[in-house]
């Protein structure tokens, strides 16, 4: 599904990424973890194409193609997806629109025909129970006035009628009091398939409770410096990540 | 006396014999005074302080004819696909200033209500209007010209108590290039009554034209008037206009202003807030491309208490397109408990294009909640970010941002056909 290799980037003049080395196969769930600093987010933008980041070298192969020759909006249709650490308010856009317009873009990319508003909104009624979202939502403005946790379950929302392949979220936890965790948990674990692969960005084991991952990375300073089984989630929520800075560049090993 | 005052006293004694009441002494006085004043000042230069950054020198060099002429005839067939609200039950077309009664439509009106063509009026009908008129014929230099020149327009009277939900759509439609048409529109909502008016300017040419129009409301006790004007000029035409509304005790004034196209865009808008607990509301988008230049000057006179203001403008700049915004609100002395806000935002889209936002409080009474506020930015980088990561193309991403920025100003139109009408609109004329 996913093979990073020897991938460099940085943000400005600063390297970030150092050297990741990474393969995601079909149907698996892979958490990075690591410490403020480490390059989490940098490689969550890196995957999703933000441009503030700019890879210097190394590559990153999606399905057998270059990710990063495609744009954002590429990626998007191809069945890449970014749950985001902070959604964005853009007041004036509906939720709504933004769901069909996303839907049926993704669908015209793949020569399906366009959803009609019918099969639409049975669709989105379908998902927002499972995210235990109120339907007056989908017509307020994407994001807008939504409180933390409504915003992660909008996220997982769009992530549910989109149905991506490979979905990347960013510090989902974040923010979530301990009832919103479990229902993006519970939205998340309903979507795992054996041709869905996931990443899980996050600094906190607490997600990984909800969300048990088949391998976890531990990131620092731009490199993976463990990887293991869900139990080294555990390992680093007893003993923090100060011990893994000292091992750091020696113990790059993979799964 | 200049080559171009020259020019347009000749039109206007070429043109005194083809306007309306032309026998009338009482006409020909206040035309002859509007020449006057025009004669005195001349075309507005960039030294005066109103039009510090609106030059009219390009106008000035055109030899435009005034004089009424026969239009081109028109079917509504070719104009429908073009106009707002294609459907309404009443409306006033005119075509190059000249009233056209095959494409209007008047009758079913309900009793009390009143409506036509300006000129249609009698002359002592006429002369009762000339109070109103001169409302808005006192600011400009064009003003002055549109008093002698002045041939056609809308009129509108509700009678005491009559209201009328469906909006009567006013279309002036212009065809013909070198010409110049001076227009004024009158209405009046006696106590308590209401209505809607939609002003639709339509360029059907790319030669250079200038309308210029006066138009003046008058609302008496508890009256409203939602006034939407929406200008839709050709691509070398000048519009320019004054719009002044005098409110009476609790009376509402809503006025919606869609500067969409035209070369040059001139408006200047005021209210005059004179008894107790009226209230305007005052809203406006400019969209601006190549090197075009929308100006918006209002005016909103707090001269009660308890009056109540509320103006938003915004504008989308594109290219090398200008805008201009000033917003003065004046509260005098005795006008205490005013509530008055004012906003202007505006998106700047290329690094050429250009807006000069200025707001102007003069605030003499010391009760009141005032606030003004002023932004210039570009799109945020978020959201069109977060946009494209969902799949949307960068294009359309881009014109949704842009769409939600400008359709804020339809908030508060109704009856909610007119608001999504104006939706409408502005999606198919958007050149994003």
């Amino acid at each position: 599904m996913l093979i990073i290799k020897d991938l460099h980037a940085s943000v400005g003049d600063k390297p970030i990424l150092k050297g990741i080395n990474l393969e995601v196969k079909a149907g698996e769930i892979h958490a990075i973890m690591g410490p403020n600093g480490s390059g989490k987010s940098t490689l969550s933008n890196v995957l999703a194409g933000r441009e503030n980041a700019t890879v210097t070298s190394g590559s990153v192969s999606y399905q057998g193609k270059d990710l990063l020759a495609l744009d954002v909006e590429e990626r998007a249709r191809e069945g890449v997806f970014l749950a985001f650490q902070y959604p964005v308010e853009i007041p004036g856009v509906g939720n709504v629109y933004l769901l069909k317009a996303a839907l049926n873009a993704q669908r015209k990319h793949r020569g399906l025909p366009e959803l009609d508003a019918m099969d639409f909104l049975a669709l989105v009624k379908d998902k927002m129970k499972l995210m235990e979202m109120n339907e007056t939502m989908l017509y307020r403005s994407v994001n807008e006035g939504f409180s933390g946790g409504e915003k992660k379950r909008n996220e997982i929302l769009q992530m549910a009628v989109l149905e991506p392949r490979l979905a990347i979220l960013d510090e989902t936890d974040s923010g979530l009091d301990i009832d919103a965790l479990k229902i993006v948990a519970n939205g998340v674990n309903s979507l795992r398939a054996p041709d869905r692969s996931m990443i899980l960005v996050t600094h906190y084991q607490r997600l990984l409770d909800y969300i048990r991952p088949d391998y976890v990375h531990v990131l620092a300073e731009g490199r993976i410096v463990r990887s293991g089984g869900p139990e080294l989630a555990h390992e680093l929520e007893k003993q923090g990540y100060a011990w893994v800075g000292d091992e750091s560049v020696a113990a790059g090993v993979k799964p | 006396m200049s080559a171009v005052i020259q020019h347009y006293q000749s039109e206007f004694e070429q043109a005194k014999p083809l306007l309306p009441w032309r026998d009338s002494a009482g006409w020909q006085a206040w035309r002859q005074s509007g020449w006057s004043r025009f004669a005195e000042q001349g075309f507005p230069s960039t030294r005066h302080e109103e039009w510090k950054y609106t030059s009219v020198a390009a106008l000035e060099k055109l030899s435009l004819s005034c004089a009424p002429v026969a239009p081109v005839s028109l079917e509504w067939a070719s104009l429908k696909d073009r106009v707002v609200l294609p459907e309404a039950r009443h409306r006033l077309v005119f075509v190059d200033g000249v009233f056209q009664p095959a494409l209007s439509r008047v009758d079913g009106l309900p009793t009390g209500l009143r409506m036509g063509a300006l000129s249609a009026q009698s002359v002592q009908d006429s002369l009762r209007l000339q109070g109103l008129l001169e409302q808005g014929q006192r600011r400009t230099p064009f003003a002055a010209l549109n008093a002698a020149f002045m041939a056609e327009g809308a009129w509108v009277t509700a009678g005491a108590g009559v209201r009328m939900e469906d909006p009567i759509l006013v279309l002036f439609v212009a065809t013909q290039g070198q010409r110049a048409m001076h227009l004024a529109n009158a209405y009046e909502a006696a106590t308590g009554s209401a209505f809607a008016v939609v002003e639709q300017y339509l360029g059907m040419t790319d030669e250079p034209y200038l309308v210029n129009g006066v138009t003046s409301a008058n609302l008496s006790e508890g009256a409203t008037i939602s006034h939407v004007k929406i200008q839709q000029e050709g691509v070398r035409a000048y519009h320019i206009a004054a719009l002044e509304a005098v409110q009476k005790r609790s009376s509402h004034f809503n006025s919606h202003s869609f500067a969409l196209s035209g070369a040059l865009g001139r408006n200047d808008i005021e209210a005059v807030l004179a008894e107790p607990e009226a209230a305007v509301s005052m809203k406006g988008l400019y969209r601006v491309s190549g090197r075009e230049l929308q100006d918006f000057h209002t005016t909103i006179l707090h001269d009660s208490p308890d009056c109540t203001s509320d103006e938003c403008f915004k504008g989308v700049l594109n290219e090398a397109g200008r805008a201009v915004f000033n917003g003065k609100i004046r509260v005098a002395p005795d006008a205490q408990h005013t509530l008055s806000q004012q906003s202007n935002h505006n998106l700047l889209l290329s690094d050429q294009a250009e807006v000069d936002t200025k707001p102007q409080l003069e605030i003499f009474a010391d009760d009141v909640k005032c606030s003004h506020g002023a932004t210039v930015g570009q799109l945020d980088e978020e959201q069109w970010f977060y946009l494209r990561s969902r799949g949307i193309e960068a294009d359309h991403a881009r014109a949704l941002l842009i769409e939600a920025f400008a359709l804020d100003v339809l908030t508060g139109i109704e009856p909610p056909a007119l608001r999504e009408a104006l939706e409408s609109l502005l999606r198919r004329t958007a050149h994003v």
